[in-house]
């Protein structure tokens, strides 16, 4: 666990980065700070591994003043990933995974295979390993800077902003693999993001910061989502903040009905393994939107739902087949019943 | 007489062909001078201007060294280290080494300081010490700067060994100032054609070295970038040996 007691950094000059922070980080769980820019969000997360030295107050790590160590000790059990994932351009990509296994003295050996397990835990092919970074796309980048922060099997990991910097699919794509590596892992990881959507998607807890590293609010995604501690934070959190909740919600509660051979004159047209094609009616075709009621969200169900022309949302199994329809009624039925939903909940869906 | 018959008459000197005064004897002479400078130079230059660069502190140094270096009175200099060393190996070797040790603190010092901040911050923040972090990432990564500097180095202590001759000491220089005593013009023409193919052909190696230096990928995207008019590394050579870019670009 990481423990903020009174935290504050003062720069030189006089300019205040955080005023003093107090914060427990829980263990193995995901927290995000979001805020502006300029709100030390920043700061807070680099104060963790030293990269920032706190004016005042400290930073606990398990119990212990994380200045009581070396700096380059501490580091090298906390996983780092920044922006421009920094890789070292002038080594193969398998090499800067195993850096830190080869700091802490393993054998070359031994930190190439460790490195090479990694490579394929963040999703990247195998002769990934022996091209240089710039050979490499900014998503990829990024999958190898994750894989080197987790070289070492450290119990920390320190993410800023670190999928900032590449395109909205790519983003997506990313949010999705850390969020099945967070639920494979269970690390302790401490984000920092100034996108609230992100922030909802992947954290279990998110703390909202304004100027000066002050938390506005600490909550759980659903919570921050329904119900926001001030009017700053709900106009941080933007528009359609009911509809996003949504997207924390599962689409499992939505009751489902069998497949019947034609709705109101639109007919679901399936291939040979089962899975929807599209909705006809006479000459006219549609896509058929689904959803998997197991891994989407309500927001999916609904999206589905609406883009129907049928007006029936077509449930999917794992293999896209289809298992069931909802019209919009039992969508809006099941939003109805849906109440706080505690503890876990599927993030939003594609 | 003209150029083509100066030169032949230059090499077909039996003089210039074995003994002490053989092309070959000159040039290796000539070479070491070079390459001692140059060693000193490094010796004293680098680690001041890796350290420089990498602290930030004393940038003014290398500023100011930038723009003397080329206004250095190197003849006026080899005459004062004459006059106060008397006739020597040092009185060569001091003023070479002083024009060429500007070049390479520069070089060193603004390599070290142009490796990307990102990849600085996350070096340390992984855990490398300042030393490693110097080492093992600023060091590779001012590599192709540290090396332009080291060919301007060698280059203008190559053509500036020539002064060796002018106190009595070897290398090609000998060639041009003998022949000037002489006028002997063959003589001075060809130690003059040397000289400059010796500075050519060192320029080349370097050319290579920094070729080298470059870490694969980065050399794609240098000669992307001179497509499209901006300005960076100026190498636009791909290595055949390197294994093709995983992102292609699309034309």
């Amino acid at each position: 666990m990481i423990r903020f007691e009174g935290a504050a950094k003062r720069h030189p000059d006089g300019t205040v980065a955080v005023r003093g922070l107090d914060l427990d980080v829980p263990a193995g769980r995901t927290t995000v700070l979001v805020g502006p820019s300029g709100c030390g969000k920043t700061t807070i997360l680099r104060m963790v591994n030293r990269m920032v030295v706190p004016t005042a107050g400290r930073v606990l790590l398990d119990g212990a003043d994380v200045a009581s160590l070396p700096a380059a000790r501490l580091r090298r059990g906390i996983g780092y990933v920044i922006q421009q994932a920094g890789l070292f351009p002038h080594r193969r990509v398998i090499d800067n995974v195993a850096t830190v296994p080869r700091l802490l003295g393993w054998d070359r050996k031994r930190a190439r295979a460790r490195a090479a397990e990694l490579l394929e835990l963040v999703g990247l092919p195998p002769e990934t390993a022996r091209r240089y970074p710039a050979q490499l796309s900014g998503g990829q980048q990024q999958r190898v800077g994750v894989a080197r922060a987790l070289a070492a099997d450290p119990p920390v990991l320190l993410m800023d902003e670190p999928f900032s910097a590449v395109d909205p699919l790519v983003r997506a794509g990313l949010q999705e693999e850390l969020l099945r590596l967070q639920a494979e892992l269970g690390k302790t990881v401490l984000f920092v993001t100034h996108d609230i959507e992100e922030a909802v998607r992947l954290g279990d807890r998110v703390v909202v910061l304004r100027e000066h590293g002050e938390i506005a609010q600490l909550a759980d995604p659903h919570t921050l989502l329904t119900a926001p501690a001030d009017a700053g934070v709900a106009a941080f959190l933007g528009r359609d903040r009911g509809l996003r909740g949504l997207g924390l919600r599962p689409a499992g509660a939505v009751p489902l009905a069998a497949l019947r051979p034609s709705y109101d004159a639109w007919e679901l047209v399936l291939d040979q393994e089962g899975r929807p094609e599209h909705w006809r009616r006479g000459g006219e075709r549609h896509p058929a939107p689904v959803f998997a009621p197991d891994r989407d969200s309500l927001r999916s169900a609904l999206d589905a739902a609406l883009l129907a022309p049928s007006g029936h949302a077509v449930a999917v199994d794992a293999e896209g087949r289809a298992v069931g329809t909802a019209s919009r009624a039992a969508v809006v039925e099941a939003l109805a019943a849906a109440g706080p939903v505690p503890g876990q909940v599927p993030h939003a869906g594609r | 007489m003209n150029w083509l018959g100066w030169l032949h008459d230059f090499f077909a000197d039996p003089a210039h062909r074995s003994g002490p005064d053989s092309v070959v004897h000159r040039v290796l002479e000539h070479l070491a001078f070079s390459a001692e400078a140059l060693g000193l130079a490094v010796l004293v230059a680098l680690p001041l201007g890796l350290l420089i660069g990498y602290s930030g502190r004393g940038l003014f140094v290398v500023t100011a060294l930038a723009g003397v270096a080329r206004a250095l009175p190197t003849l006026g200099l080899v005459t004062l280290a004459v006059l106060l060393a008397g006739v020597g190996d040092a009185a060569v070797l001091l003023p070479l080494t002083a024009l060429a040790a500007p070049p390479v603190l520069v070089a060193a010092a603004e390599g070290v300081r142009g490796t990307d901040p990102d990849v600085r911050d996350a070096a340390r923040g992984i855990g490398l010490t300042h030393p490693q972090t110097l080492l093992r990432v600023c060091v590779p990564a001012a590599a192709p700067t540290l090396l332009a500097g080291l060919r301007t180095a060698s280059v203008q202590v190559i053509a500036t060994a020539t002064v060796a001759a002018y106190v009595g000491l070897g290398g090609l220089g000998r060639y041009v100032i003998d022949g000037l005593a002489t006028r002997n013009y063959p003589t001075t023409v060809g130690g003059a054609l040397l000289v400059v193919l010796l500075a050519v052909a060192v320029q080349l190696l370097f050319a290579l070295l920094i070729r080298l230096a470059a870490p694969p990928g980065t050399r794609t995207r240098a000669r992307r970038a001179g497509r499209t008019g901006r300005t960076e590394e100026p190498v636009p050579v791909d290595d055949p040996a390197s294994p093709p870019a995983l992102v292609k670009e699309t034309p």
